[in-house]
């Protein structure tokens, strides 16, 4: 038996000097080493390729997408377009006097664009939408400009690990951009999915990438487009909003009645709310809807809760960076993050929806209104004052931290 | 616009816990003039959590050892109580069930040398007692590791206070076991914690394998009702509330450093801060070649010891929310260890390559905090440690598939030993490898587990060579690269040693200043200015 004291792994003298022979082995280890330092990390290098952060891009090329959206290519300044997924976006930041400001767009173009040998990516934007600086690209981006942008960033794209390799894709308005891209990448043979995208529109003048669509469906026939048009008396293709009736005609023509199939949804928050009953019409399990980050409504009625009778009220916010302090104003149905902006205090706010947690701030004091749509606080942080400035907005005077930029 | 004072006592580069624990060791002994600089927004590195979906997902705690029940608190959770940080903490039900495929091994263990030797007596009659004595042997050694990490004491006093510590220190997992003649069933059995400190038993010291047998089997694991980030929030809260100036978003990029001491660092945003002391949660392997400045003042002795010493393994996770409950989904383990072999040279070649992976480790979190997820949810990982050979060379083009192979492998051979449905319930679904790692805490090469646990880098011998290993004048180390080595209870052991390094060497500099009639601190100030 081996009890305390009587321990022999051995014999006693080997095992008594276990301490020094293993001193003795260490020491030697780092003695017989190379004096040669090492500083290279390809982990590190490769997660840098993949998340390079803002970088310089050359706006290369401007064209219409459609009577009142426009397609901008941006081709990278000294650095990389990385590896991104169909449906994932890109951060610019913007100069506007003397702020700084982020906008989120959805890269348009495919993956594979950005790996031709003369790489690139593209987004599209609609004018006059009215949608926190509305005409910004419209007005003053230029072809030959630089403007800064950071990408990849979401996580609405196609998973083949958890979709089905059948999707219906469900797009209003320029929420149609994240399936034109995945629609290019399909007919280039590097995105293994069936694809039906069901588009609603007004009228036919309203179809963003009208023809690239056309196109992708034409090159293969992986890629199905139908566009719906809700009010266009001349349109001779489906007509009225995206039904339940309209979904399940398209899916059972894609994979048959029961077949397994993903909805990704992009568009309005009204259309959201729609599509959202029909999937339950549908019994589309939850696993198989997705949905784009809903940016949160500039009309501020719009989002469940809201402290409605503050509109109009104009707070103050103490805003502290490190042991520096300013004092801004803050209007009651703005979001903290565009106070901030507006005041020319850079905040790296990316999806502008409340799910990525980029503009991550603490509350010192005072009280917030947290929109409901897409709250995507941790529960130790809602519980100790922490919360996303582009979805938080002021219910009385404050006083937060965030981050030095 | 001015962010920072001209002048702290200690910057400590990184929020994760061991820099978060070293405020508050500093904080506790008098040391209020601390800067912390987190390079992520958010403080705990590893310690946190995600959100998917409108769930918050666990990003790493597997099970949070050194904590103990409130009777018989261990060495973390003691540090936590008397910090004034009170953690929500959710017991983890079993230790674990085992899985071998090939022999067809299968059980379920518990906390409790008692219980844990029973279960295993049931299956292999007999060896029940032996079990429970060499586990009772685990329990000194962890006893005396416990005592002398702190107190120093004569060779002769720690043979007669501490012989089965003495006595195993210089021998490996296996050849201590070995002494024991356990049928190799049950050495498996014994086994599957290895990869909590990533060496294989044949070069592992068994003083760090019965350190982490003991602390498991008698005070049981833990995770933090509110993901780990309840854990680094609470820390970090602490840690403000008692005076540290936290900011996030700031990724260190130099150690300033003249005529070998420290004097500040200068962040990646382009602040030069001045300080007495740095404690680096960087690794040494980039503090010595990227990141001291000048690199003239870099020993040669410090590149051979990060040329020497031999990285561990990083983890490659997949983490999934699930769509039904983990009782209609037919999980009934917290922890799952599973694999072909339980033969850990075996499984080290296997970890050198892309994959699949022969051992794995599954966690279901609802089986210790059934509120983490909707009722008619559950949250879901599994991983492995691979090393991080085998992403050396992987391509920004080839990333996303490489990510999904191994995720995909990892769910085939759960399910395949399990029986229970991963691939057709995914609701969300990330994976993890060590670039994703190295991208949000900046670990060297994605490797989370520091230096390996080998028998030629003993921790007993890191902590007799400690003088001889500090190469630079108030430069001090807290992370998993560090003495104490990997995991977040001993994080946590790090962050305070690298305080007390710090308050020794600050207590010293006082006396010599006293004895000089010169003031230490001034002359310190004015090397910084120079």
């Amino acid at each position: 038996m081996i009890g305390k004291g009587s321990l022999k792994v051995k014999g006693f003298l080997k095992d008594v000097g276990g301490a020094s022979r293993v001193t003795k082995m260490r020491r030697e280890l780092i003695q017989n080493a190379s004096a040669q330092p090492k500083p290279g990390d390809p982990i590190r290098a490769l997660a840098d390729a993949l998340h390079p952060g803002p970088q310089e891009f050359c706006v290369t090329q401007i064209r219409e997408a459609s009577p009142t959206s426009k397609t901008f290519r941006f081709e990278p300044v000294n650095g990389h377009v990385p590896v991104f997924q169909a449906g994932q976006y890109a951060n610019f930041y913007l100069t506007i006097g003397q702020s700084v400001l982020t906008r989120p767009y959805t890269i348009s173009s495919a993956p594979f664009e950005a790996r031709l040998e003369k790489p690139y990516f593209e987004v599209t934007i609609r004018g006059n939408v009215p949608y926190l600086v509305p005409d910004y690209f419209f007005e003053h981006v230029h072809e030959g400009d630089t403007i800064t942008a950071s990408l990849p960033f979401g996580t609405f794209y196609y998973e083949p690990l958890r979709d089905a390799g059948k999707a219906i894709a469900l797009a209003g308005g320029s929420g149609i951009t994240p399936f034109v891209s995945m629609a290019k990448e399909i007919t280039k043979g590097t995105l293994d999915l069936d694809l039906t995208i069901l588009y609603g529109s007004v009228k036919h003048t309203d179809i963003v990438c009208g023809e690239e669509l056309a196109a992708a469906a034409e090159a293969c026939p992986r890629v199905k487009v139908v566009n719906i048009m809700s009010d266009d008396g001349d349109w001779e293709g489906e007509k009225g909003f995206v039904t339940t009736e309209l979904i399940r005609k398209y899916a059972s023509e894609l994979c048959g009645e029961d077949g397994d199939v993903s909805y990704f949804f992009c568009g309005p928050l009204a259309m959201f709310r729609a599509v959202s009953k029909s999937m339950e019409e549908l019994h589309v399990p939850a696993r198989r809807f997705r949905h784009d980050v809903m940016a949160q409504p500039s009309n501020v009625r719009q989002i469940p809760g809201f402290p409605e009778e503050l509109i109009g009220t104009t707070f103050q916010i103490t805003v502290k960076r490190g042991i520096h302090e300013d004092v801004i104003p803050a209007k009651a149905d703005e979001p903290v993050a565009m106070a901030l902006e507006r005041a020319g205090i850079p905040i790296d706010a990316h999806c502008r929806g409340g799910e990525c947690g980029f503009c991550r701030s603490q509350l010192l004091s005072g009280d917030i209104f947290v929109s409901p749509i897409g709250d995507g606080r941790r529960a130790m942080d809602k519980e100790m004052g922490w919360f996303h400035a582009c979805s938080a907005y002021p219910v009385s005077d404050l006083t937060v931290k965030i981050p030095i930029l | 616009m001015k962010f920072y004072k001209d002048h702290y006592e200690v910057v400590i580069i990184g929020g994760a816990l061991a820099g978060l624990s070293a405020a508050l060791q500093l904080q506790a002994k008098g040391v209020k003039d601390i800067l912390i600089l987190e390079k992520h927004n958010l403080p705990g590195g590893l310690a946190t959590s995600y959100v998917r979906g409108g769930v918050e997902i666990e990003a790493t705690l597997h099970e949070m050892m050194s904590i103990g029940t409130k009777e018989d608190r261990l060495k973390v959770g003691a540090f936590f109580d008397e910090m004034g940080v009170d953690i929500d903490w959710l017991t983890v039900p079993e230790a674990y069930r085992f899985v071998e495929t090939t022999k067809g091994i299968d059980i379920t263990l518990h906390s409790g040398f008692k219980r844990m030797s029973h279960e295993i007596e049931r299956q292999y009659p007999g060896w029940g007692r032996k079990v429970y004595e060499f586990m009772k042997l685990c329990n000194r050694v962890y006893d005396s590791m416990n005592i002398l990490s702190v107190t120093p004491m004569s060779k002769v006093q720690m043979l007669l206070k501490h012989p089965d510590f003495v006595k195993t220190v210089g021998y490996t997992a296996s050849e201590v076991m070995a002494t024991f003649d356990f049928p190799q069933d049950v050495v498996d059995i014994l086994t599957p914690y290895w990869i909590y400190v990533g060496n294989p038993m044949s070069s592992l010291p068994f003083t760090i394998y019965a350190f982490l047998m003991a602390d498991y089997f008698r005070g049981g694991s833990y995770v933090c009702r509110k993901f780990s980030h309840e854990m680094s929030m609470k820390l970090e809260r602490k840690a403000e509330e008692n005076g540290a100036q936290i900011e996030f978003r700031q990724e260190v990029e130099k150690i300033l450093v003249k005529d070998g001491k420290v004097y500040g660092v200068r962040t990646k945003r382009g602040d030069e801060i001045h300080c007495d002391y740095v404690i680096s949660g960087a690794y040494p392997n980039k503090v010595y070649t990227q990141m001291i400045e000048p690199l003239s003042e870099v020993p040669e002795g410090a590149v051979k010891m990060i040329n020497g010493r031999r990285l561990s393994v990083c983890p490659v996770s997949v983490m999934v929310l699930l769509d039904a409950s983990a009782k209609d989904l037919g999980i009934k383990d917290y922890n799952v260890f599973s694999g072909d072999t339980m033969d850990t040279d075996a499984i080290w070649e296997n970890y050198k390559t892309k994959g699949p992976y022969r051992y794995i480790t599954s966690i279901c979190l609802n089986l210790a905090n059934p509120e983490c997820t909707p009722e008619d949810r559950c949250q879901f990982s599994i991983t492995a440690l691979p090393l991080s050979d085998p992403f050396l060379d992987v391509k920004e083009e080839d990333y996303p598939a490489l990510k999904r192979k191994i995720a995909k492998d990892m769910i085939d051979q759960y399910e395949k030993t399990t029986g229970v449905n991963i691939h057709d319930h995914i609701l969300e679904i990330e994976v993890s490898t060590p670039v994703t790692i190295a991208h949000y805490v900046g670990a060297w090469k994605g490797c989370i587990y520091g230096y390996s646990h080998s028998i030629d880098d003993h921790a007993v011998a890191r902590l007799q060579m400690k003088e001889e290993d500090h190469y630079i004048d108030g430069l001090e180390f807290a992370g998993a690269f560090a003495i104490s080595g990997n995991g977040m209870g001993p994080a946590v052991t790090n962050g305070r040693a690298a305080a007390k390094a710090v308050l020794d060497d600050r207590a010293k500099k006082e006396a010599a200043g006293k004895g000089n009639g010169a003031k230490g601190n001034a002359e310190k100030k004015g090397g910084a200015a120079s």
